[in-house]
């Protein structure tokens, strides 16, 4: 089989391995494009602290101010920051600096418009046309300007948040948190929010260096010395976040992780409970989504994966409160964007309110129990994959909103190439994990078969 | 569309035209693969496209594994003296030199401190030709580290090399203009240290160049202003990395940057009798001087690279170009304005006379020069042809060491292409002013441009 590509150059941005297919000259000529659609005036950047970090931004830099763009430079910050500071400063966009949950070895940029929102796939599509003519904006020499350090964004960004939730109410129980950034950009933004907002707080793995001291997703299986600090600390609940702080997972009391899928609906039942709305989340979320919001009175809308297309979604349906499977939390009040630091201000503030645990808060979802699996696939077969697991299962009319997604009795799985990564990801959903994971391996093992049937592949 | 120069004394060409981020990162990837990675220092001069350069020459770098020292903006000479203290591998100084603002370069520095040969310039465009492929995964790329005391570590070694006359210089007023080039931060403390009164004006690099930054005649009012009104013992044209001089008098006579190397030479060689070097196309001033001193003079190509080369070969005592430019040996075989400060006012002070009178001990010759713009498809085609059309002369010798060169005993004349923009630069010299523009006729009807 032939080597898998690295390079990833999609309408959510460009993304590679480092000293292989993310080269600074192919970095700078993203910027110029993104320079260039933005027609000038100022950007906003901000990096995760992974070591190849200094690298992109100085092409990053180099390909902002050829176009003629003032640079404001937000050094290591989570990538909602880079959203919020775009809007706080009046910038024309934003570049994010991060290969989110990918190893350490990648590296991407994420392309932010004028309004804090991700560029949508419309507008992506503009972007990598300006960026394939190669026809950028020179700025002439006399006209350029150094960037501009901003080295109190993490702060702005802390703030932000406490002003536009709410410190924990006054006379509410002590609440005491244990956070694990994972050497992430998060690290220092973590903890200093949850002091803001008046709970006791340890942190774990702040140390953010680029050598990743956990594997960046915030995943179960990741999350040991979470689920060790905890217990050790005897805390009410523990957070942990990506590489650049825009996706939480919640572990409780008891050292046991929820799930990440069930981030977002703790988070979104905090604003439910005081401004009901419509909410908006992907095609691959939890059904716990709509368990919730019934309760509530209110609509769901589904969009494609991508937190594009929910923020898209979200301003369509004038939603509330929206967010992905992954951990993401998007809370328009705060920030257009899936923004960790958001969705840890509302589930301590749930937690404060209530009085009760994160286990029983959790616990009218139990029977919500999703598995998600993923397999190398490049991209080309992937195309083919899509196309006969869609004629597998058209009598269970599928949705095709993104990707395959089939509903049978014992539950659902959806099928859809990742947007990131040349991988298919199988998500699947069902009462218990074992009926889910044998959903999502059935799934895949159909799918596969499909393509190595003579003739297929 | 002004051109872009790639040769052996770097990259260099417009901000916003032809010099784009992706060239430079691909030049500084080239060099750090030529150089095998390590350390590399990186400075700049303050022009306004400087930021924009150095970050993708640090992007360049840290692509291929290089860990970059960054010294801000900084005079080349300055960074030239650090890449040895810091056991660098090599540097980059980002500067337009003499060139107007909107222009912008790159010099590649070796790791003794000298830029690059032309024969590893050659080596260094055939990495950039055929581009880098070996670059460093994450668990190797490097960061960027600031480093504040080049300049403090410059001036301790000019301390060095003319501490003993310290005092006697005490007295001295001194008017300079620094372009607010990158010498700003280091000529004027210099002079204080010298223990001269100094006279700044143009001393801040944040502001806009108030003027062309190559050092003459053309660019010396302001500075003949400060003499005339600060009452100055001289004054000091300054370009905007460090490497170039041009000086005013006591009476505020603006004297060609062409003056600057016979003076050096006449300093230097009071001192201490050696060879002299310089390159083809310079005064044959220099070679009186050398003459009373009973001193040799090696003739190299045009460029720094070779004028280096030879002082180091030939244990020059002296060396420097006529565009201002004046290498100290003691200090570093590279051209270093401060440095040439340093031997200049302590001759001045040695001497015991104003400047006007130094100067005017200097023989007389007359300089004429002419500029021809020939498009860059043509250039060297029509060099070749000149060559050619000149031939053998009667009574004249012939020198191919750069370009064409003839030699009469009464005066010469040199045509050669000029290694930074897209002339072929005319320039004759001889006794006589009617004689000097007859050789710059006689060479101008072979040119064919």
């Amino acid at each position: 089989m032939r080597p898998i590509p690295t390079l990833k150059i999609s309408v959510s941005g460009v993304r590679g391995v480092v000293g292989d297919s993310l080269t600074p000259e192919m970095v700078s000529r993203f910027a110029q494009a993104l320079g260039t659609y933005v027609g000038g005036g100022r950007v906003v950047i901000g990096r995760d602290p992974r070591t190849s970090g200094e690298m992109v931004r100085q092409a990053v830099v180099a390909g902002l101010v050829s176009s003629g763009c003032r640079v404001s430079d937000l050094g290591v910050c989570p990538t909602p920051t880079v959203q919020l500071l775009v809007r706080e400063l009046g910038a024309s966009g934003g570049i994010a600096i991060t290969a989110s949950h990918n190893p350490p070895e990648w590296n991407a940029l994420k392309f932010v418009g004028g309004d804090g929102l991700f560029l949508s796939a419309a507008r992506g599509r503009e972007l990598l046309d300006i960026y394939h003519q190669g026809d950028y904006v020179k700025a002439p020499g006399a006209a350029q300007r150094p960037p501009d350090q901003i080295p109190d964004a993490v702060d702005r960004h802390v703030r932000a948040v406490v002003s536009g939730i709410g410190r924990l109410p006054e006379g509410a129980p002590p609440l005491k948190a244990v956070v694990d950034p994972g050497g992430g950009a998060a690290s220092v933004a973590a903890p200093r929010l949850v002091a803001a907002l008046g709970a006791a707080v340890e942190a774990i793995h702040t140390t953010a260096d680029g050598h990743f001291p956990r594997p960046a997703e915030p995943v179960v299986e990741n999350l040991g010395a979470l689920r060790d600090a905890v217990r050790a600390h005897g805390a009410d609940v523990g957070f942990a976040q990506d590489m650049d702080g825009d996706r939480l997972a919640i572990v409780d009391a008891a050292g046991q992780p929820i799930g990440e899928e069930l981030t977002l609906v703790l988070a979104a039942e905090q604003v439910l409970a005081h401004t009901p709305g419509p909410i908006t989340t992907n095609v691959a979320t939890t059904d716990a989504v709509e368990a919730m919001a019934s309760r509530y009175g209110v609509a769901v809308n589904r969009t494609r994966v991508g937190e594009a297309n929910v923020a898209e979604g979200m301003r369509h349906a004038g939603a509330v409160i929206g967010g992905e499977g992954n951990g993401g939390v998007l809370y328009p009040k705060v920030n257009f964007g899936r923004d960790s630091l958001v969705g840890m201000a509302l589930v301590l503030h749930r937690l404060a309110e209530t009085g009760r645990s994160v286990a029983d808060l959790a616990a009218p979802y139990d029977a919500y129990r999703v598995v998600k699996i993923l397999r190398p696939c490049p991209i080309d077969r992937a195309r083919v994959l899509l196309e006969k697991a869609r004629e597998l299962w058209a009598e269970h009319s599928p949705d095709l909103l993104d990707g395959v997604k089939v509903r049978l009795p014992e539950g659902w799985f959806i099928i859809r190439p990742s947007n990131t990564e040349p991988v298919v990801r199988v998500i699947a959903e069902a009462p218990t994990e074992d009926a889910a994971r044998g959903l999502a391996e059935q799934a895949w093992t159909l799918a596969a078969e499909t393509l190595d049937s003579p003739g297929q592949a | 569309m002004q051109p872009l120069k790639i040769g052996i004394t770097g990259v260099r060409g417009v901000v916003g035209e032809t010099l784009t981020p992706e060239l430079v990162v691909r030049f500084a990837e080239a060099f750090g693969a030529y150089l095998d990675g390590g350390r590399i220092l990186v400075c700049r001069d303050p022009r306004p496209s400087g930021p924009m350069v150095q970050a993708a020459v640090t992007a360049g770098l840290l692509s291929v594994g290089c860990e970059v020292v960054d010294l801000g903006i900084c005079p080349t000479p300055s960074l030239q003296l650090a890449v040895p203290w810091h056991r660098a591998s090599g540097g980059i100084s980002i500067t337009g030199g003499h060139n107007p603002p909107e222009w912008n370069a790159l010099k590649f520095v070796r790791d003794d401190g000298l830029y690059l040969s032309a024969e590893q310039g050659d080596e260094l465009l055939d990495v950039f030709h055929q581009g880098v492929d070996d670059r460093a995964g994450w668990e190797e790329v490097k960061s960027t580290v600031r480093e504040e005391d080049a300049i403090a570590q410059h001036l301790e070694m000019l301390s060095t090399v003319f501490a003993d006359d310290a005092l006697r210089l005490r007295r001295l007023r001194v008017a300079v203009d620094c372009g607010n080039g990158s010498c700003a931060l280091l000529v004027p403390r210099w002079l204080e240290a010298l223990g001269c009164e100094v006279l700044p004006i143009n001393d801040d690099p944040s502001l806009p160049f108030p003027r062309l930054p190559e050092p003459g005649v053309a660019t010396a009012s302001q500075a003949r202003a400060l003499v005339r009104a600060g009452n100055a013992d001289l004054g000091l044209v300054l370009d905007a990395d460090g490497e170039r001089l041009s000086l005013v008098d006591e009476t505020g006579q603006a004297f060609s940057e062409e003056v600057t190397l016979p003076l050096a030479v006449e300093a230097a060689l009071c001192r201490r009798s050696g060879p002299v070097v310089t390159n083809v196309c310079t005064t044959a001033r220099v070679d009186r001087v050398a003459e009373r001193h009973g001193a040799r003079v090696v003739r190299t190509p045009v460029g720094q690279a070779f004028v280096s080369e030879a002082i180091v070969e030939h244990g020059a005592v002296i060396g420097g170009e006529g565009n201002g430019g004046v290498a100290v040996p003691e200090v570093h075989p590279t051209h270093d304005s401060a440095a040439a400060i340093g031997l200049l006012l302590r001759h001045l002070a040695n001497e015991v006379r104003p400047l006007s009178a130094l100067v005017a001990d200097l023989p007389t010759l007359v300089v004429r020069k002419l500029a021809v713009p020939v498009p860059p498809r043509a250039i060297y085609s029509a060099l070749a042809e000149l060559r050619e059309a000149v031939g053998e002369v009667e009574g004249a010798t012939v020198d191919h060491t750069d370009g064409v060169k003839v030699l009469w005993p009464d005066g010469w004349v040199h045509v050669r292409a000029s290694n930074t923009q897209s002339l072929v630069r005319i320039i004759a010299e001889a006794d006589e002013a009617a004689r000097a523009q007859e050789l710059l006729d006689w060479a101008r009807e072979r040119l064919k441009a």
